[in-house]
């Protein structure tokens, strides 16, 4: 797409909006519609459009396949270690009122880093369907 | 306040129809992407009037949403029939 140049200046000025609006749907996800799942794929929308228009070769660079089924995988163990962080200081699994000194300030902490690990493994799946479907296309 | 905004409900779903009819009859392919995004757009104006009839405050980041899938998407089926392939 190296000759388009509507699309190229449209998508450069929309890409930091469209990443900051998922960064407000992550982290004001408990006071309105919004939370971990929507707001990684509207992190993934924003990053597959970047490598739509700036072809995939640039896009790779910046995510590579293996940092991404990395990050895919932090996501989850974030999820777990707080789970079992609830265990280990006396509750059931997943217990947030047990992860601060008060159970405010744990309900506040453990929705926070709950949702930061699903937002984390969700966009990066939704990258990585991105590029498996490119490269089923490649082998065809 | 909210009878206008139900008038204008009620126009922008006639002109919805009238979208949607024309994207129905259109023979191109590239009239009916241009049909499917003016058809997005229409949806994004009605998600954002049924906010301020209704007492949910939230709609303004549903429509922001909306308005991205539909931006992103047509370029993706524009650029599909292009040289029919997305990532190159």
């Amino acid at each position: 797409m190296r000759h388009h140049t509507i699309p190229r200046i449209v998508t450069k000025l929309l890409i930091p909006v469209i990443l900051l609006f998922g960064l407000y749907v992550q982290f004001h996800g408990d006071f309105s519609a919004g939370g971990g799942f929507q707001a990684g794929v509207i992190f993934a929308a924003g990053f597959i459009l970047y490598n739509i228009i700036f072809g995939l070769d640039i896009g790779k660079s910046i995510l590579s396949v293996n940092t991404s089924k990395s990050l895919m995988a932090l996501g989850v163990i974030l999820y777990l270690m707080v789970g079992f962080l609830g265990i280990l200081l006396g509750g059931n699994f997943l217990e947030y009122n047990y992860l601060s000194n008060t159970p405010i300030n744990g309900q506040l902490l453990g929705i926070f880093l709950v949702e930061l690990g699903v937002g984390l493994t969700v966009s990066n799946v939704m990258v990585l369907v991105f590029y498996s479907f490119n490269d089923i296309s490649e082998e065809k | 306040m909210s009878e206008i905004s139900i008038l204008a409900i009620l126009i922008l779903s006639l002109a919805l129809v009238i979208s949607i009819f024309r994207f129905i009859t259109a023979n191109e392919i590239y009239t009916k992407i241009l049909t499917v995004n003016l058809i997005g757009t229409k949806i994004v104006l009605l998600i954002l009037l049924v906010g301020t009839v209704s007492i949910e405050k939230d709609f303004t980041d549903i429509a922001m949403v909306y308005a991205l899938i539909n931006f992103i998407s047509t370029i993706v089926i524009l650029k599909y029939y292009e040289d029919k392939e997305v990532s190159k």
